[in-house]
């Protein structure tokens, strides 16, 4: 079967691929020996952030490189590693760490809610928003909505101001998380077990024969 | 956007979607059961396998693509080290940057080691960054580790060793509440518990998840914690290619690859943790995959050259949804859930199969059966595939649902102009889990000494078949066994590194008359694209 060939720009480079390919088979159809941009193959790890120029349009757009489908006179250039800032803590030995977002993060507040970021997003989300929600201490809602995020970097290669929000409500997502109070499902459970309530179960369970350990293991999901 | 012939074909879907709704599909009882999986389901393809004919586990059944990654010379030439000057020293020694990896190189630095981390990939590319269900852990009120054990030893058929799989479900727990401290932000019910849910197999509500991307959720912490840990000396784009040994035949550090400069990096270290995951890249017996680019099995490679016993690897385990078309997705997962709600499996003629809500093993072989009987559904570059109608979803729970539970789906669908909310998906089995791989004791140890293996790599927890969100959990609880274990051997004397093993390992290759084009560790496969 012989595909339709498109012409891409990659790097400056011109040359030609099967209709179809994503950026990265593209690459790799080219001789690209892509290591370094590439992840899981399926949008899910956000290392294959390019920048896009689509045939007669005005504006450059953003994406994933495994995700994006090439297009003739499509001129493309792969930016995974772009450079963000992450602050230093250890958030296990912080007492209220989200009281010290503003000493670990003071660029929140040089944010101007200009949008460029959301732009950028490629999982859509509305970045700008989640650093106005941060901005005004609406922690839950902020973070809620970054749980897509999956660190591509896009959004801080856009910032005029040279923000990376990922990081910093990556840092709200584990400060808050840490302070909520501790579920009691779970306590109830580690009491038990620290009780050793299971123990002597389990030296049985250890003894029995494998036709005795079939036999029980029927049983309690029976019971269930 | 779906193809003309694809369009057409679809159209039935529409059609019979009210009267499915109304079907009622039987549970199969365990002799069609076996019938189905023993015609049908790719562990029973006897052409598939094969016995080894070299090291400790020679004679046993594994697949064709195993037998020839160990049946096989290095890729490499390891003349040009120089053994007596390692390039770098430490106590421990980790290898893979996914959660099992991470998790051990925390623990192993919290007890006190020096330790180094080395990857193939960007930190944290890996499976467990694609997890999207969630993770099993006994933490419900009208559930026990007790019955966390019987789910499990049951799945497995009775295969696993019942030593790890206590191991495991005990504690579970406790690994629920460490990543709690770390900020891991598990769903939650009204009261503040954490929320769980029902899983196949399990018989207590046992899954805790983190909106639809769990793992993703979980790795972003981790890499930020070890990345505010600087001692940790993290390599990546630094695959393990040899492991070595002293002469007692203990393994004391490994030769990584830097792949940017092309050369050799020696590493001596007193204990060495391999987690490099599965091996779906080997696109066992043709299948395709949703595994990430860098799970190609080295890890049963480099651990059994150096004498370590494997346990398991003639099981796999092949998820029932994955993405057939369009081509560039081929392999990637549609999340269970889609199923537990409702979703049917419809083949080319409009009709259920199979009770959506059997076990993977089932669901798989029903649909391979569909699709080698000429019931499956042709995409334009020749795959098959059945139809998963996700909008018989949409109408029983209403407009929105979709786009709202599985937003990370409804986008990927998006980008390429598939409305999931209308259009149903077009899905075959994809390779997913390596059940088997490297036998190791509760402390993660293999029967190499200060040899450990965790996460995915290892062998003998999940016997022949993973409940699903087990794997999330074993990679943290064995990570943290073997990260605490190997940094217990910081005392130990590693003494002079050698190949000595590997020299052994060729000379049975060469008795037995192998001769092989096969490299290996595959490091990455070669993708031929194009036609
Ligand atoms: C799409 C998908 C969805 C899943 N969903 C779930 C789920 O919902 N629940 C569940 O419990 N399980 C799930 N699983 C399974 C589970 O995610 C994995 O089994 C588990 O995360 C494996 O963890 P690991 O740390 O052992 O390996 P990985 O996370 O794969 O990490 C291995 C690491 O080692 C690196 N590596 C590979 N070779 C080398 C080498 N030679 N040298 C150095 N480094 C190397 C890799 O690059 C990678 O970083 C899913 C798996 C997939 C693929
Ligand atoms: S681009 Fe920068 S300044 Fe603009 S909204 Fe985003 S973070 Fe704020
Ligand atoms: S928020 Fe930023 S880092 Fe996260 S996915 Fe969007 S663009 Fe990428
Ligand atoms: S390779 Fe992981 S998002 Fe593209």
């Amino acid at each position: 079967m012989s595909k339709k060939l498109v012409s891409i720009y990659i790097e400056g480079r011109k040359i030609k691929v099967p209709e179809g390919y994503t950026v990265i088979e593209a690459l790799w159809d080219t001789g690209h020996d892509i290591k370094r941009g590439v992840g899981c193959l399926s949008g899910l790890c956000g290392a294959c952030a390019i920048a896009y120029l689509e045939k007669g349009s005005k504006r450059v757009r953003f994406g994933l490189g495994c995700q994006t489908i090439v297009k003739e006179g499509m001129n493309i250039t792969v930016m995974p590693f772009f450079p963000s800032r992450t602050a230093n803590y250890i958030i296990s030995e912080m007492g209220k760490p989200i009281e010290k977002l503003r000493e670990i993060y003071p660029e929140l507040d040089t944010c101007k809610n200009c949008g460029f970021c959301t732009i950028a997003c490629p999982e859509w989300i509305n970045v700008s928003k989640v650093m106005k929600l941060l901005k005004e201490g609406k922690y839950e809602e902020a973070t809620e909505m970054m749980l897509d995020c999956i660190l591509c970097g896009l959004c801080a290669s856009r910032c005029p101001y040279g923000i990376a929000p990922q990081f910093i409500s990556l840092f709200v997502q584990r400060a808050i998380s840490h302070e909520k109070p501790f579920p009691e499902n779970l306590k109830k459970r580690l009491k038990e077990i620290e009780e050793m309530k299971y123990d002597e179960e389990w030296g049985r369970i250890l003894q029995m024969s494998d036709e005795e350990l079939v036999e029980f293991c029927k049983r309690i999901r029976e019971e269930a | 956007m779906y193809s003309e012939n694809l369009l057409e074909n679809m159209e039935l879907v529409e059609k019979t979607r009210e009267s499915r709704e109304k079907q009622q599909l039987p549970i199969l009882n365990e002799k069609k059961k076996e019938k189905l999986l023993s015609s049908f389901h790719p562990d029973y393809r006897l052409s598939g396998f094969r016995a080894l004919r070299v090291g400790v586990n020679r004679g046993d059944r594994t697949v064709h693509e195993i037998a020839d990654l160990l049946e096989a010379f290095s890729s490499f030439d390891y003349r040009e080290i120089n053994f007596e000057k390692p390039d770098l020293e430490t106590d421990v020694l980790v290898l893979g940057g996914g959660g099992a990896g991470i998790t051990a190189a925390l623990f192993a630095h919290s007890a006190g080691a020096k330790v180094i981390l080395a990857t193939k990939l960007r930190l944290g590319n890996s499976n467990t960054i694609m997890a999207l269900g969630g993770m099993q852990a006994s933490v419900s009120e009208n559930d026990s580790p007790i019955r966390h054990f019987a789910d499990t030893m049951v799945a497995g058929k009775f295969q696993g060793r019942r030593e790890l799989v206590k191991a495991m479900v005990d504690d579970g727990p406790s690994i629920v509440k460490w990543l709690l401290d770390l900020g891991v932000n598990f769903d939650r019910d009204e009261k503040g518990n954490l929320l769980t849910k029902k899983a196949g197999g399990s018989i207590a509500p046992r899954i805790l998840s983190i909106g639809d991307y769990t793992g993703l959720n979980i790795i972003k912490i981790l890499k930020d914690e070890i990345r505010n840990r600087p001692e940790i000396e993290i390599l990546e784009f630094a695959p393990a290619v040899e492991l070595t040994t002293n002469e007692f035949g203990e393994c004391n550090g490994a030769i990584l690859f830097d792949l940017e400069r092309k050369r050799f990096v020696l590493v001596k270290a007193k204990s060495v943790i391999l987690a490099t995951g599965g091996s779906g890249r080997l696109h066992i017996q043709g299948f395709q995959t949703s595994n990430n680019f860098g799970a190609t099995g080295d890890a049963i490679v480099l651990a059994y050259r150096a004498g370590a016993k494997l346990e398991g690897l003639d099981s796999f385990q092949y998820h029932p949804t994955g993405i057939v078309y369009p081509d560039h997705m081929v392999g990637v997962l549609v999340t269970e859930a889609i199923r537990s709600l409702g979703a049917h499996l419809v083949n080319s003629k409009g009709e259920r199969f199979i009770n959506e809500l059997e076990t993977r093993d089932v669901v798989a072989a029903a649909m391979i059966k569909e699709c080698e009987e000429g019931k499956g559904i042709k995409t334009p570059s020749g795959r098959v595939g059945v139809w998963l109608d996700t909008p018989v979803i949409e109408e029983r729970y209403g407009k929105g649902f979709l786009k709202k539970k599985f937003p990370a789906l409804f986008r990927m669908f998006m980008r390429v102009k598939i409305n999931i909310e209308k259009q149903p998906l077009l899905v075959y089995p994809t390779l997913h889990y390596q059940n088997g791989g490297i036998l190791i004791d509760e402390k993660g140890e293999t029967t190499v000494k200060n040899l450990f293996v965790a996460g995915e790599a290892a062998g003998g927890i999940h016997g022949k078949n993973r409940l699903m969100g087990n794997s999330l959990l074993d990679i943290f609880v064995f990570g943290r066994r073997a990260g605490l274990a190997a940094a217990r051997r910081k005392y130990n004397e590693p003494g002079k590194q050698t190949l000595s093993h590997l020299e052994r390992y060729y000379q049975e290759l060469k008795s037995l008359r192998i001769t092989t084009v096969a490299k290996t560790p595959r490091i990455f496969q070669e993708y031929i694209v194009g036609d």
